[in-house]
């Protein structure tokens, strides 16, 4: 992966519109048109566009033109290293908090 | 999304308990990971993994100030600098310990993409040795 490309991912996921933009498009699961996803945003079509084209520099998101309509859809394949990362040390630490706890009554009831 | 984990936990014992279990090297090493560790700033600390093939963990200690201790995280076969931060505050007679493990947005791009690229490789089915070894550290009790 090319480090600028992890750069470009990190500042799209950056701003929370367009996580939500990028979360209608992943429950979409299908390619929407452009106007369809702004419809539901309460900013200007150009705005949408724009978080849009952001979040497609980033691989997350495929625009295709289909006729006059533009399309776009979600690819979340990009977030997976990040979502591992997460996930590894959420049950890391959440085991380690655990045995800390039956550290402390163990320790306890020896004493 | 995020790419910080913070874990909050209430413990029903005195502050300098928790503070002794998360600072003392042999506190560590029983509930934790084998520790040399001094909880002095600038002590470069290490914890040995249990498991087979297991990379060591080290870092640097950043902050020590009751009750607020701090210090890099580095996987020593991927070399990628994290941090993690323990706090405990008194509540109601508990003791609340906030955790907190922040990720790769402290660094930059090339650090990211090192961290993207390595992270596949090993450190991770050390979770599995590091569960046996404290169960049956408690089971030993």
């Amino acid at each position: 992966m090319q480090s600028n490309k992890i750069t470009k991912i990190l500042k799209a996921i950056a701003d929370p519109t367009r996580r939500d933009i990028f979360h209608a498009l992943v429950i979409a699961a299908s390619a929407l048109p452009i106007t369809e996803v702004s419809a539901q945003f309460e900013i200007s079509r150009q705005g949408v566009t724009k978080h849009l084209k952001t979040l497609e520099n980033a691989g997350l998101v495929e625009i295709t033109t289909q006729g006059r309509e533009r399309f776009c859809s979600a690819d979340p394949k990009p977030l997976k290293a990040v979502q591992k990362w997460l996930q590894f040390y959420e049950q890391f630490w959440g085991d380690a908090l655990s045995n800390l706890e039956n550290f402390l009554d163990n320790k306890n009831i020896k004493e | 999304m995020k790419d910080s984990i913070i874990k909050e936990h209430l413990f029903n014992k005195d502050i300098d308990t928790i503070w002794k279990a998360i600072t003392e090297a042999d506190e560590i090493s029983a509930w934790f990971l084998k520790a040399d560790f001094q909880p002095e700033v600038g002590y470069q600390y290490t914890f040995n993994s249990t498991g087979e093939n297991c990379s060591p963990i080290t870092g640097e200690i950043k902050e020590v100030s009751p009750y607020t201790l701090k210090y890099t995280w580095v996987v020593i076969e991927n070399p990628i600098e994290t941090l993690v931060t323990w706090k405990l505050e008194e509540q109601n007679g508990q003791t609340k310990l906030t955790l907190e493990h922040s990720g790769i947005s402290n660094y930059q791009s090339d650090t990211a993409i090192e961290m993207f690229n390595s992270f596949n490789g090993g450190w991770d089915n050390c979770i599995n040795g590091l569960n046996e070894y404290l169960t049956k550290l408690v089971d030993a009790k």
